[in-house]
């Protein structure tokens, strides 16, 4: 597969230390196209070996508006069933570069390891001076390490290690779109964290044209009724949760958006001192990002006020737990101050209620901003297409301009294989379950 | 096909023999001779900046494969026997002098004086032109002397830490850097206007009616960087000898002020090459191509995955430092993060053909390589925790710069000796072209 991709697939053995290369084809692209498609193919090839499989859509990285997505795929601790975990920010981007389309993860390690994924080398690392740290720590540590502060880390944290269900797989220091317990899942195979690095490039088979269009279509997806709108405040009001902005603002700081993806949905919460102040703290992160309109409203429905949620949401990131879960675990057994929330934290699982189907929840289940589709059918649908293609889940849901036919259409430029709309239904309907 | 496809292409007609129609428009031979595929060496001891990689480069580029890399030791040692032509770029001109020794310019005159080829750029120019002061004087071959000297320095516009050397009580100083129009004034320069980049080389006075004025300096262009005043720039370069012909002996000395095996400037590549054709010994027998044992299957595999592992390593870091403000001060040049990861890309560029190659020329310290460059991860990661905490980095950046060095000249004699043996073909993989 020589365009929009590194041609190789990792398939790393955690028991046995052995790393090997093959190769991603034409052939394999063709029918499963990428991301989820491919994703859960490879799954289904070592399933028997309880795989983790890491991979990137096929416009991961590239211009196509919104192209910022990863995926985990692996058997969720917390629903029993295989999910695709959703790798925001600048994770999926790195990975696209990594030098590898897929790494499949299979096996446990004997003893606490990490993977060090750069530049089409997969190395087994040991992490026994990791195991026990903080997710914040942890990421700290294996940058120094390594030499370089834009390694991405999806790490497991002190929850994950002590097994608890509520273990989210972590982007570097912030929450993601895992609610599916991956965390956990990592830290079952004796592994800490995956740090990935990549200085690749990616050719483009039409590579005029590819850019033509997808120049073409971000001026489209510009004027989008999402325009002028940011942070996890208006995508509230956009579901019907007006008072979100309101209870966010007294610390509110910025808004952050991932990869190539001009919606800028995530909130940085300043917990220390005024958020106003133009001065560079002190404290090189002094407070925490919320990524999840899910655990911005289940903090707040918990009737705290945003500082406390902002601690709350702050322990969960160093502890590794899906705030969300979190929020609806402590819920549901009625623990609803800040203190005793983060008390809790120590020991916390789960189970939690709604899970279903093999898409994250941490998105609204319904378009936003502009009004083109609802249900769950058309929800799930966007989702794997989100998926397969490497567009972020979020942003799928604001742009009617990202159709199914525009997405083939530069999938054929960018690699000069040819995609069906009959093939693309065929990858839907194996990923969406 | 471009310019310098075309001398690749004949190139590889000369390698499986000698040329008895060599085609003038590619090596303007006058001497009415054949051609045969010459044999170059190219030193990279001592005092020897990274522009020797770029002779690596455009030699590829051109097609000459026959390359040998020499350190200090090995010119003084014999191992200047068998070349046609004997390349010395950029750096520090004392330092060199100082690795070299008297045996090294001894050997140096020896392969001229019997008929071989000494092209010098930069530094390798300033070498052997007429000096008296030590260690210089050792290497009198060519009677010439420089305009760009001054006993008391002019006033520095920037880049202070580029514009000047002592020179006993004098100071060689440069008034320009970047490309500057050049005019051929015969020979294998032509008659023509074309440009090449100077940085620190020197303007030329013939001090002898036997040294030919080749090229001289013509005028600035929109690209020269004024390190000087620009009426002293003019005063001091225009007009005056940017190329030098010399006669020793039997053999031939070609002084070039600008670097004209830059790759950015495929005209001075192209006169590069038709001095070599013009001037190389004729009516030797060709040189036994050197013997080389073949690496093949699982160990040469293993071989340059170990490469490129620690090469990436160390790759990740460099490009994480090249912002930094750091400068180092070995010997007499002035080195910035940046020209770390110039070695690091010379060999990173050329993984690629020797993943795929069919097998590899085993040659003497390959090795070595792995440890080499692991050992160069380990500086590169230990320097930027030291420039983080403000240590004084000297003496680990002079010995990264050595290790590089040395590192990038092993695999380069490797790369060239499989590509010598067929086993890849480097401006095809490579798409230099």
């Amino acid at each position: 597969m020589e365009f929009l991709a590194s041609e190789q697939i990792a398939v790393i053995d955690l028991a046995s230390g052995e790393v090997t290369e093959e190769e991603f084809t034409d052939e394999l692209c063709q029918e499963k196209i990428g991301g989820a498609g491919v994703n859960l193919a490879l799954y289904k090839q070592y399933e028997a070996e309880e795989p983790v499989v890491l991979g990137a859509g096929l416009f991961t990285g590239t211009m196509v508006p919104g192209s910022s997505l990863g995926l985990m795929t692996a058997k969720s601790p917390l629903t029993g069933t295989v999910v695709h975990t959703p790798l925001t920010q600048y994770a999926g981007m790195e990975l696209k570069y990594s030098g590898f389309d897929y790494i499949v993860i299979k096996g446990t390690a004997a003893a606490p390891s990490y993977l060090w994924i750069h530049d089409g080398i997969a190395d087994i690392e040991d992490a026994s001076g990791l195991w026990g740290l903080d997710v914040w720590a942890a990421c700290d540590k294996v940058r120094a390490d390594m030499g370089d502060e834009l390694i991405q880390v999806l790490g497991a944290g002190p929850a994950a290690e002590k097994g608890s269900d509520l273990a989210c797989v972590m982007l570097n220091y912030w929450h993601g779109g895992d609610r599916f317990g991956l965390g956990k899942a990592l830290a079952a195979k004796n592994l800490k964290l995956i740090a990935i690095r990549g200085l690749g490039l990616l050719e483009i088979a039409e590579d005029e044209e590819f850019v033509e269009q997808c120049v073409e279509l971000i001026g489209q997806v510009k004027s989008g009724a999402w325009a002028g709108k940011k942070g996890l405040g208006d995508l509230g009001a956009a579901v019907g949760e007006n008072g979100l902005a309101d209870w966010l603002a007294p610390v509110l700081h910025r808004s952050r958006s991932d990869f190539n993806t001009p919606f800028a949905a995530n909130s940085f919460l300043f917990l220390e001192g005024d958020p106003a102040e133009l001065a560079e703290p002190a404290n090189p992160e002094p407070g925490v990002l919320l990524a999840g309109l899910d655990g911005a409203l289940g903090l707040m429905k918990l009737g705290l006020t945003v500082a406390e949620a902002g601690d709350v949401a702050l322990a969960c990131a160093k502890a590794g737990l899906d705030v969300s879960g979190v929020a609806s675990v402590c819920a549901a057994g009625g623990t609803t101050e800040a203190g005793a929330i983060i008390a809790a934290l120590e020991d916390i699982s789960g189970p939690v209620e709604g899970l279903a189907g093999p898409f994250s929840p941490w998105t609204p289940k319904q378009s936003v901003f502009a009004d083109f589709g609802s249900g769950d059918e058309w929800w799930t649908r966007r989702q794997a297409v989100a998926h397969i293609f490497g567009l972020d889940p979020l942003f799928v849901l604001m742009c009617p301009e990202l159709t199914e036919e525009k997405l083939l259409e530069l999938a054929s430029l960018g690699t000069e294989l040819e995609f069906s709309a009959e093939g693309l239904e065929a990858v839907i309907a194996e990923v969406a379950g | 096909m471009d310019a310098l496809a075309a001398y690749s292409a004949f190139n590889r007609e000369l390698a499986r023999g000698v040329s008895t129609a060599p085609p003038a428009e590619l090596v303007g031979l006058t001497r009415g001779e054949s051609l045969r595929y010459p044999r170059l060496g190219i030193y990279t001891g001592g005092g020897s900046s990274h522009s020797w990689l770029w002779l690596a480069e455009v030699f590829e580029r051109l097609g000459f494969y026959d390359l040998k890399f020499l350190d200090a030791a090995q010119v003084g040692a014999g191992g200047l026997a068998g070349l046609d032509v004997l390349v010395l770029s950029g750096g520090d001109t004392f330092a060199m002098a100082r690795a070299l020794g008297p045996g090294g310019a001894e050997a140096i005159r020896d392969f001229v004086e019997g008929g071989g080829l000494y092209l010098g750029a930069c530094a390798g120019a300033y070498l052997v032109m007429r000096s008296s002061k030590e260690p210089l004087n050792q290497f009198n071959l060519v009677p010439a002397t420089i305009s760009n000297l001054s006993k008391i320095l002019p006033r520095a516009l920037t880049l202070p830490e580029k514009y000047t050397n002592a020179y006993g009580c004098d100071y060689v100083f440069h008034p320009v850097r970047e490309a500057m129009l050049l005019q051929g004034q015969g020979g294998p320069m032509g008659q023509d206007e074309f440009q090449a980049p100077l940085y620190g080389g020197p303007a030329m006075l013939p001090a002898d009616e036997v040294v030919e004025v080749l090229a001289s300096y013509q005028d600035f262009t929109p690209g020269t960087r004024f390190l000087a005043p620009p009426d002293l720039a003019a005063e001091t370069l225009l007009g005056k000898a940017a190329v030098l012909r010399g006669r020793l002996g039997e053999g031939t000395l070609y002084l070039f002020g600008p670097h004209f095996e830059h790759p950015g400037f495929a005209g001075a590549n192209r006169r590069l090459a038709r001095a070599i054709y013009q001037d190389m010994p004729g009516g030797r027998a060709k040189a036994a191509p050197e013997k080389a044992d073949q690496l093949a299957g699982a160990g040469a595999k293993a071989l340059i995955k170990a490469i490129k592992r620690q090469v990436s390593n160390s790759r990740i870091t460099a490009v994480s430092l090249e912002d930094h403000p750091a400068r180092w001060l070995i010997g007499d040049k002035v080195y910035e993060p940046a020209k770390l990861r110039v070695f690091l890309e010379a060999i990173w560029s050329r993984l690629r053909p020797l993943e795929r190659a069919s097998g590899l020329a085993q040659v003497p310290g390959a090795e070595e390589l792995p440890d080499l460059l692991a050992g160069v991860t380990t500086g590169i990661r230990a320097l930027k925790r030291e420039l983080a905490a403000e240590d004084d980095t000297t003496a680990r950046a002079a010995k990264l710069f050595q290790d590089l060095n040395r590192a990038a000249a092993l695999f380069l004699r490797m790369y060239f000796a499989s590509a010598r043996l067929g086993h890849l073909d480097p401006p095809a993989a490579r798409r230099l072209h």
